[in-house]
């Protein structure tokens, strides 16, 4: 089963949504390894890798976004309540959204800082803003308190989908499980 | 007599080697170092050339440049703050870098080789810097380019001299612009 349908995830919305958490639970490591990193080769290997997989992340969006629109989502429980259900599309747009920006926002810190960079070795990475020392620090600030703001999301997610299964007992977490066909 | 008449021939064919100095409006010493696989171009600022020079005879003729390695621009304002340090060039301890070289050969048409040594970082090294030369009204351009190995000359010291992150090669590239000066 390819599409989603009113009650179950298809397999490639179940696919975007674990790579990508997995993807950017790495990609938090990878930060905040490399901002605290002494200045050594080992720092600029964590920066490329944590730049490489941003730019990977933000293609892999544009994708799931498409699918999102090609295959919406599932519906959900008939008795959640009006602020559960602003809430759950709040946060999930505001996942989306975030999804994009923090990307977006260290690509920008990319190009004022005006480092060349390849894509994994490979794809050279075009300049999106000027060069420019004070547009770099602020940005780097900006993708910070975004970051927060991502961890407390991603906190606020995860109890949701827990509260979901646990209190409420509905399958709105089991149905995004890999194995999970409710 | 014929001692005397030798000593007029030698003068002659020295007089032939004309001295050129260097206009440094028109001129450019860039180097390419990499990172990430991924090219970082940089200019000395300040450079200065004198050459000894007869295109049609090039044997007995001489280079000589000197480099304010101080001067060096990477365009990267966190790389600038780096590469004075000791790991790198080493601004404190090494300001200065000097080519010398006095065989100067042809190497094709319009084409010649300039065999010395580069002092750099308190390293001695021999290379061979290429050359094609384009006589003007109003002067010559020398152009040419040649790689170093960095670690030759100890720049990128310790755990830097590792050569996944900072390419060993580093391309240097000159265009520089003569006038005859008697």
């Amino acid at each position: 089963m390819l599409r989603n349908n009113a009650d179950s995830w298809g397999a490639p919305a179940k696919l975007f949504h674990w790579v990508m958490a997995a993807l950017i639970v790495a990609q938090i490591a990878l930060g905040l390894l490399a901002v605290s990193w002494r200045l050594s080769p080992t720092k600029i290997e964590l920066f490329f890798w944590h730049k490489s997989m941003g730019m990977l992340i933000l293609a892999l969006l544009a994708l799931r976004l498409a699918w999102r629109l090609a295959s919406p989502a599932p519906v959900l429980p008939a008795d959640l309540s009006a602020w559960e259900r602003a809430a759950a599309r709040s946060s999930h747009a505001l996942l989306y959204l975030l999804m994009i920006v923090l990307p977006l926002t260290g690509w920008i810190v990319n190009s004022a800082s005006n480092i060349p960079f390849h894509i994994f070795w490979t794809i050279p990475l075009p300049a999106i803003v000027a060069p420019d020392k004070a547009t770099a620090d602020t940005f780097a600030l900006v993708h910070r308190g975004l970051f927060v703001l991502l961890a407390l999301l991603l906190g606020l997610h995860i109890g949701a989908a827990l509260r979901h299964h646990l209190v409420k007992r509905n399958n709105v977490l089991a149905r995004m499980l890999p194995w999970g066909t409710p | 007599m014929i001692s005397l008449g030798l000593c007029g021939a030698a003068l002659a064919s020295l007089a032939q080697a004309a001295d050129w100095k260097m206009d440094p409006s028109g001129s450019r010493l860039e180097f390419v170092a990499t990172f990430e696989k991924t090219p970082v171009p940089g200019v000395f600022k300040e450079f200065d050339t004198r050459l000894r020079f007869d295109p049609a005879k090039p044997d007995g003729g001489s280079l000589d440049v000197t480099i304010r390695v101080t001067s060096a621009d990477m365009n990267v304002a966190d790389v600038n703050k780096e590469i004075g340090g000791e790991d790198w060039f080493d601004y404190a301890g090494f300001p200065r870098a000097e080519f010398h070289s006095t065989d100067l050969r042809r190497a094709g048409v319009n084409r010649y080789l300039a065999r010395g040594t580069l002092s750099l970082k308190g390293m001695r090294q021999p290379v061979d810097v290429p050359f094609t030369w384009a006589a003007s009204a109003d002067g010559a351009v020398m152009e040419g380019e040649f790689a170093v190995k960095r670690g030759a000359f100890g720049i990128g010291a310790g755990e830097w001299s590792k050569s996944e992150v900072i390419g060993a090669d580093v391309k240097v590239k000159f265009s520089v612009k003569l006038r005859k000066s008697g």
